[in-house]
């Protein structure tokens, strides 16, 4: 059994910054995550470090906290966040009224934009449509949120804090109506482990009313699920939005060697079982080759969706709910962090580590805002040069992954997901999502002796039908030769669908 | 532009091309093949499937849905087109074990049986049965091969890594071909003193020699070897596809490589001419018969969009098995992916079904209804589909003067 402070459940940007924000104020905490870090909305989103523009209209509140935290992002994270710029590009066809409400939002919330000429925008984005009308220049960004998160635990990590990935909460512990602790399943092993502790915080997302409930107690919630397409290429090295009303298939975020695309917007009831339409990706390609024409024929390598955990609201369209923050306390010494943005992620944590601090009577202030966030000094050495160095143990060609880097995570991390090692090397990451890359990762697992046998090939199994579902949503041209190509590897090289 | 003049243009250099061409070339006529690039035969694990989704071959066969493509080739035809391919191979040094009337299994690289029916004599001496104890020599660095995947299934299998300086099976394909090195491997291999029944390579013993060198290493070791397909890419698809090449040229074909079809000319109901690009200048092919043999989505014979599927050269009418969301199953393993299906609808001449072309004909996994990976069918289906094509086409061609 362990003893504790405070229990994060959830290991999303949420529950990653209260844990560094907990260890900054040296108070001792555990944070219990059912998957890898990131692996809710936190990574299912566009990674777009918002400059707070696209809720200058609609929500100025939100709108102003997210070019607050933009800032300071970009001053804590250098390493996760890579300052773009953004175009906001209005079409032929697009209000320009719309134009004129927008530039006051921005003006009102003290966000910095300027207005640029169609022949201006051009020249920073040659990919743009030529027929643009103008184009507004706002400080976006795009941030690498797997990064961000593992940046955040890194500094709960230096300073006691406790981590467990891929345990799952089962069971909140109660005694004389308060929450006392949780049991927690080990999802490899089936290992029950039982932590004490004075408060639980659930930053669970789009699953907080489910935790929550273990406890009795209720977070309403209106969860909205956002699509989203990987390209294959970087087209735009800014984030392009598009200037008109929130809606469907208006952004474009730049991030490494590709690009994201969304979103869609539609409410759901069950966040483990998401399906994406063929119309939504369709969608969201016809949107977005209307701000750079050649997304039409680009290849796309991969659709997903997150689930947005929205604050209730009776709001009809998904896209105007409030994209603020609320923290529940449920009053037994449980507390629910639900709503905000991948951007206030900060923001989210300070305020409820405040609420915390409260609660135990101490009065230590939140430093997050000023410390560079640790760990970034190990996260320069990754030049492309570098990786070209040693081709012969590339393990991963899409993505140049060496051998060594898949070596090096496993034994860091004792790991026996592949998930892992795909998070921190980007191994599988490219044009054949994994395809080639899995099998050899399974395989160097399996030399190490840190997998049985048989675990890798259910590894192996699991991993190919969950990839499966992630690009099952954007299989034609160039992608449906690949995925054929690959089916054709296992199930007809191999002959994989024989069970053992 | 130039203009050359042939008998038979055959577009595509997998299986079914180089099959069809070979068949037609052997029969006196002027043939040239043209292709883009390599084929798919060059990934596959070399071993001719027929139909390994049933033990034998043949009932399998009869067993198929009706608009199976099989079924537009008579039993004898494909008797006689796997009898006269394993002839072929025999002749350029790749000899080629089993037969129609039974299928085999090889050890896969996941150390499960792969069914096929003809398969290479290097892969010949896998283990029938569980029972029997496997020693598996592998090479320092090789990252598309791990023993271990096999060795969860099969617990009396060990392995061995032997350092040959170089780590792709390419490079390793071609060490095994120098003299000097395998003088250098045998030794140490006989220094193991082996104690299991039976010694596996993965796939990478040669290229040109690949069956001597087995031969050889077997008889030093005294004992069964046989290979392990890998994935791609992969030496034993690389020596079926140059001795197909080897077969299609000394019977007289001609063929032009990277030379991709751009267009076509016809008159009436009659394709006359392809044009490719070489270098950037267009040169048109005349021919009296065309074959169409450029594989489905893999090998680039068939182009999907988010609206439809293409045919890419004559742009044929395509069998469309449903909306995008029905190309594919949620399950990835369940084999029924619909997109399977998509091909070119043929008649019993080979000539696709929906055009007026009386002068093409279609073979290989173009073919709608093939369901390749389900049925088990991929280079079986192509011999066949071969044969009947060219056979077709031969007499079009001798009905015509």
């Amino acid at each position: 059994m362990i003893k504790t402070n405070v229990i994060i459940i959830g290991g999303g940007a949420t529950g990653c910054g209260i844990a560094r924000d907990l260890a900054l104020r040296g108070i001792p905490h555990c944070l219990v995550e059912k998957g890898d870090f990131a692996a809710g909305a936190t990574g299912a989103c566009h990674g777009l470090l918002h400059s707070g523009g696209r809720y200058a209209v609609t929500d100025p509140v939100a709108a102003r906290e997210c070019y607050e935290e933009n800032l300071i992002l970009r001053k804590i994270g250098e390493k996760c966040v890579e300052q773009t710029g953004g175009l906001f590009v209005r079409l032929p066809g697009d209000s320009k009224r719309f134009r004129e409400v927008f530039l006051r939002g921005c003006e009102q919330v003290g966000l910095p934009a300027e207005v640029i000429s169609a022949s201006k925008a051009l020249e920073l984005v040659p990919s743009l449509n030529p027929k643009l009308e103008e184009a507004i220049r706002v400080p976006d960004c795009s941030i690498d949120p797997f990064r961000l998160c593992m940046l955040n635990i890194r500094t709960s990590e230096l300073r006691g804090g406790i981590i467990y990935t891929r345990h799952k909460v089962t069971e909140i512990i109660q005694s004389h109506g308060r929450c006392t602790g949780i049991k927690a399943t080990d999802q490899s092993t089936g290992e029950i482990r039982e932590i004490h502790g004075s408060i639980i915080v659930n930053a669970t997302g789009a699953w907080a009313d489910m935790v929550a409930s273990l406890a009795g107690s209720e977070v309403p919630m209106t969860l909205v699920k956002g699509a989203l397409v990987i390209t294959n290429h970087r087209l735009t090295d800014m984030v392009i939005n598009r200037l008109r009303h929130p809606s469907d298939g208006d952004i474009i975020v730049p991030n490494e060697a590709v690009c994201l695309a969304g979103t869609t917007s539609l409410a759901i009831e069950d966040p483990d079982n998401l399906v994406i339409q063929s119309p939504e990706v369709d969608t969201i390609i016809g949107e977005a080759g209307r701000m750079i024409p050649h997304f039409n024929n680009t290849r796309i390598i991969r659709a997903f969706s997150g689930v947005r955990p929205l604050l209730k609201s009776k709001k009809a369209d998904s896209h105007e709910i409030s994209r603020g923050f609320q923290i529940i306390d449920h009053q037994n010494g449980m507390f629910s962090i639900v709503g905000g943005k991948l951007s206030t992620f900060r923001l989210m944590a300070e305020k409820m580590v405040d609420c915390i601090m409260h609660s135990f009577n101490l009065k230590k202030p939140c430093e997050t805002a000023d410390i560079p966030l640790d760990g970034q000094e190990e996260l320069s050495g990754y030049p492309l040069a570098k990786r070209l160095v040693d081709m012969k143990n590339v393990v991963c060609e899409c993505e140049l992954v060496h051998r060594q880097d898949v070596e090096r995570i496993i034994k860091q991390m004792a790991t026996r997901n592949v998930g892992d090692i795909q998070h921190r090397t980007r191994l599988g990451m490219g044009p054949c999502q994994g395809g080639f890359c899995t099998f050899r990762a399974l395989g160097i697992m399996n030399d190490m002796n840190v997998l049985s046998p048989e675990q890798s090939m259910d590894m192996l199994r699991g991993f190919l039908q969950r990839r499966f579902r992630g690009i099952r949503y954007a299989l034609w041209g160039d992608q449906l030769r690949e995925e054929q190509l690959v089916e054709y590897i296992y199930l007809g090289i191999l002959a994989m669908e024989e069970k053992p | 532009m130039s203009v050359t003049e042939y008998d038979v243009v055959i577009i595509g250099a997998g299986v079914a091309g180089l099959t069809a061409g070979a068949l037609l070339a052997g029969r006196g006529l002027k043939v040239a093949l043209v292709t883009k690039g390599e084929p798919t035969a060059c990934l596959s694990t070399g071993g001719i499937d027929v139909c390994s989704r049933h033990e034998n071959p043949l009932p399998g066969i009869q067993g198929l849905p009706p608009e199976h493509p099989y079924h537009l080739v008579s039993e004898e035809v494909i008797r006689q087109s796997l009898h006269d391919f394993q002839a072929a191979m025999a002749d350029a040094h790749l000899p080629y074990c089993g037969g129609v009337e039974k299928n085999r299994s090889i050890l896969s690289a996941l150390g499960t049986s792969k069914i096929s029916c003809l398969v290479p004599s290097t892969m010949a001496a896998a283990p029938r049965n569980t029972t029997e104890s496997i020693h598996i020599i592998t090479f320092k660095g090789l990252k598309d091969f791990y023993p271990g995947y096999i060795v969860s299934r099969r617990r009396n299998t060990k392995f061995s890594v032997y350092d040959a300086g170089v780590s792709t099976t390419m490079s390793l394909a071609s060490r095994f071909e120098e003299k000097e090195f395998l003088e250098t491997f045998l030794p140490w291999m006989e220094n193991l003193n082996i104690k299991e029944d039976r010694i596996a390579f993965p796939a990478v013993l040669g290229l040109e020699s690949a069956a001597e060198i087995v031969r050889t290493i077997s008889m030093r070791a005294g004992k069964p070897v046989f290979e392990i397909p890998t994935i791609p890419p992969s030496m034993p698809g690389r020596r079926l596809f140059n001795a197909l090449k080897k077969n299609f040229r000394q019977k007289g074909g001609t063929i032009y490589w990277a030379w991709p079809v751009v267009s076509t000319e016809k008159t009436g109901s009659v394709v006359e001419a392809v044009t490719t690009v070489s270098a950037g200048r267009p040169n048109s092919i005349n021919a009296r018969a065309f074959i169409l043999s450029t594989g489905s989505f893999v090998g680039g014979g068939l182009t999907a969009t988010r609206q439809t599927i293409l045919e890419n050269v004559f742009h044929l009418p395509v069998h469309i098995p449903g909306a995008r969301e029905t190309w594919f199953d949620n399950d990835y393993f369940s084999l029924n992916h619909g997109i399977g299906k998509a091909g070119i609808l043929a008649d019993q001449s080979m000539r696709p079904t929906g055009a007026d072309w009386k002068n093409v004909f279609v073979c290989g996994s173009i073919l709608a209804n093939t369901e390749i990976l389900k049925n088990g069918c991929g280079h079986g289906l192509a011999l066949a589909t071969a044969n009947a094509a060219a056979q077709s086409c031969a007499e079009y061609l001798s009905d015509e003067l």
